[in-house]
């Protein structure tokens, strides 16, 4: 397996992401997923809307486009209708893909179109301060609902088995193993791949809420994990858990796992 | 412009608290009895842009921009600046700065020498146009009362060490403005600061490490932001993030190669090399065996 800074602009580097960031983590775990695939790196199209996840196609050396806000699903439909040999794939936020671009998100997991589609939640906008997102859990604290959230959440990967979406996946940063395997099994799955990363923002989220910089979140992170993925290193992960941050239990690994047919613009009784 | 105006600037990067500061200084010339006014921009501040406030005060001020060559003291919160600032102070001036330095990404993505293209400490600067100055390591400063936050309190201490404004006007406005909780040590940050010894000799700035080569535990150090996660997963107690923010590898001999390290870095700023003479894996294979 060749280096992931292969992958890597690295005259871009170091990147914008605050200390401790695990949009980094996710954006090298991304990386080791296209190595493991071993796909022609100018066949690989990222394309990614706008937000501190966003940013992540500035730094990796594909074909890569930064669109607009919440968009990137539409940017990557286009694309895939017209280079059908590209491997097209999204780079999101909770905020880009659940907010302002939720009805891109959800029609494009509609048509089975064959793209994957990462999208990097961690609970809050982070490029622009802190304000709560559609992700944010009740109660928890951004800068738009200092005492609190007093909204539901949206379960990301409910919502797009429900749009229909045919490969659904959850993973976390903080177990960046399993993350490249899921992320590669999403790319080689024919139709609309969805895998909600569980990132986070130690810069907003964690200062907000209290459970401490990045360290600490990857810990938080890793016991809010109701599913099969388990924290990494025993021995320290468990020892810093802050006593603050209440766990919010949350399935991972694929969720859903359908063959039907993908949408390439004429109608077809096959998969691809 | 109306006669006797006067004027400051503050500058910094991204959440060092220039806003507030600017606040604080605001409101101890408002106690003071002057007019004030104050202008900011803090535009992409919370990625790593420059944010800087401006303000002026006097009898009665009709603009708060302070025009270049006139500014009574310049607080720069980071090194490069106080150089992109020096401009507005006045002939004979004040520049207030810490000699901390922010590198902003930008800066340091030269790839073949691994240095950033950033400014040293040039005295000259201050010395050829006759500016008061005091370089100042905040940062260390407030380190040593207990809390690095206070850090903008000990430049704040060194501002009004050149303007005469009553004490009280200041400490008045430390205790409104910041935030509760921090006022003792905000104001002992103050003090400290006004009384900061204009000989003591700030340290250079820390020049990125060069690359150091296949080690076993290779850091790179243009990279790596010091975020601790590494030294914190590492199950062998390797790695340290010291008081500079700096990474070291504090226990190479311990590392098992288990590459937690590398894959939980966000910045890409660590990797784990095989040792370089491996054992051959038939002797691997039959040493000890006998199932
Ligand atoms: C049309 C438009 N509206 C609003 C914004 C401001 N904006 C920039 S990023 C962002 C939120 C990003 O949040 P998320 O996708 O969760 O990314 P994160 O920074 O948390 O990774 C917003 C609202 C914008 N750039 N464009
Ligand atoms: S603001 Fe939050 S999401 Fe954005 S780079 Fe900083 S830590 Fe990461
Ligand atoms: S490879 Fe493992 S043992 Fe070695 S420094 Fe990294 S985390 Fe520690
Ligand atoms: S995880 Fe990476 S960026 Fe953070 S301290 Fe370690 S090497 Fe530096
Ligand atoms: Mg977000």
């Amino acid at each position: 397996m060749a280096d992931v800074k292969t992958y890597l602009r690295e005259w871009a580097m170091p990147h914008v992401l605050c200390p401790g960031c695990a949009h980094g983590i996710v954006m090298r775990g991304f990386l080791a997923a296209i190595d493991q695939l071993q796909l022609d790196q100018d066949k690989v199209a990222v394309v990614a809307g706008i937000g501190c996840s966003s940013r992540i196609v500035g730094y990796i050396d594909f074909c890569t486009l930064h669109g607009t806000h919440g968009r990137a699903p539409a940017f990557a439909s286009g694309l895939k209708l017209a280079r059908p040999d590209l491997h097209v794939m999204v780079i999101t936020g909770d905020g880009d893909g659940l907010a302002i671009g939720g009805n891109h998100l959800i029609h494009a997991a509609r048509r089975n179109i064959d793209i994957t589609v990462m999208l990097l939640n961690n609970s809050i906008y982070g490029m622009t301060g802190g304000q709560a997102a559609p992700t944010t859990p009740e109660g928890a604290v951004a800068s738009t609902t200092p005492a609190g959230n007093t909204e539901p959440n949206f379960d990301a990967c409910k919502l797009m088995i429900g749009a229909g979406a045919s490969f659904v996946a959850r993973v976390l940063a903080a177990n960046p193993i399993e993350m490249s395997k899921v992320i590669a099994d999403g790319v080689r799955h024919p139709g609309f791949s969805f895998i909600e990363i569980i990132s986070d923002c130690p810069e907003y989220y964690g200062r907000y809420n209290k459970v401490g910089g990045g360290a600490d979140m990857l810990t938080w992170m890793a016991r809010r994990d109701a599913g099969v993925a388990v924290p990494l290193s025993e021995k320290k992960f468990v020892e810093h858990v802050p006593s603050s941050a209440v766990p919010l239990g949350m399935t991972t690994g694929v969720l859903e796992r359908d063959i039907r047919p993908v949408f390439t613009g004429v109608r077809r009784q096959e998969p691809l | 412009m109306s006669e006797g105006t006067r004027g400051l600037l503050l500058s910094g990067v991204g959440g060092q608290g220039v806003i507030l500061a600017s606040m604080i200084v605001a409101d101890a010339l408002l106690g003071a009895g002057f007019d004030v006014k104050q202008s900011e921009v803090h535009g992409m501040a919370q990625r790593g842009g420059s944010v800087f406030s401006h303000i002026r005060w006097g009898e009665d001020v009709d603009s708060p921009l302070v025009p270049k060559g006139s500014a009574e003291v310049l607080a720069a919160f980071e090194w490069a600046e106080a150089i992109r600032w020096v401009e507005y102070v006045r002939e004979g001036g004040a520049v207030v700065a810490d000699v901390r330095t922010i590198v902003p990404p930008g800066a340091c993505n030269d790839r073949r020498s691994w240095t950033a293209r950033y400014p040293g400490i040039d005295v000259d600067l201050f010395n050829d146009r006759e500016l008061k100055t005091r370089l100042i390591d905040a940062a260390a400063t407030a380190t040593e009362l207990g809390n690095v936050r206070a850090a903008n309190s000990v430049l704040l201490g060194s501002v009004a060490a050149f303007l005469d404004i009553d004490m009280a006007h200041w400490e008045s406005a430390i205790e409104r403005l910041v935030p509760r909780g921090t006022v003792e040590i905000n104001l002992a940050a103050f003090r400290a600061g006004r009384e900061f010894p204009q000989a003591r000799v700030p340290r250079p700035p820390l020049a990125p490490e060069g690359f150091s080569g296949p080690h076993e535990i290779d850091i790179n150090h243009v990279w790596c932001k010091g975020c601790d996660i590494c030294s914190r997963v590492c199950p062998e107690y390797c790695l340290a993030v010291d008081v500079d923010g700096k990474l070291n590898i504090i226990d190479p001999e311990a590392c098992t190669g288990c590459r937690l390290c590398e894959l939980l870095c966000p910045d890409f700023a660590i990797e784990i090399h095989p040792p370089r003479s491996p054992v051959a894996v038939s002797d691997a294979n039959t040493a000890g065996g006998g199932t």
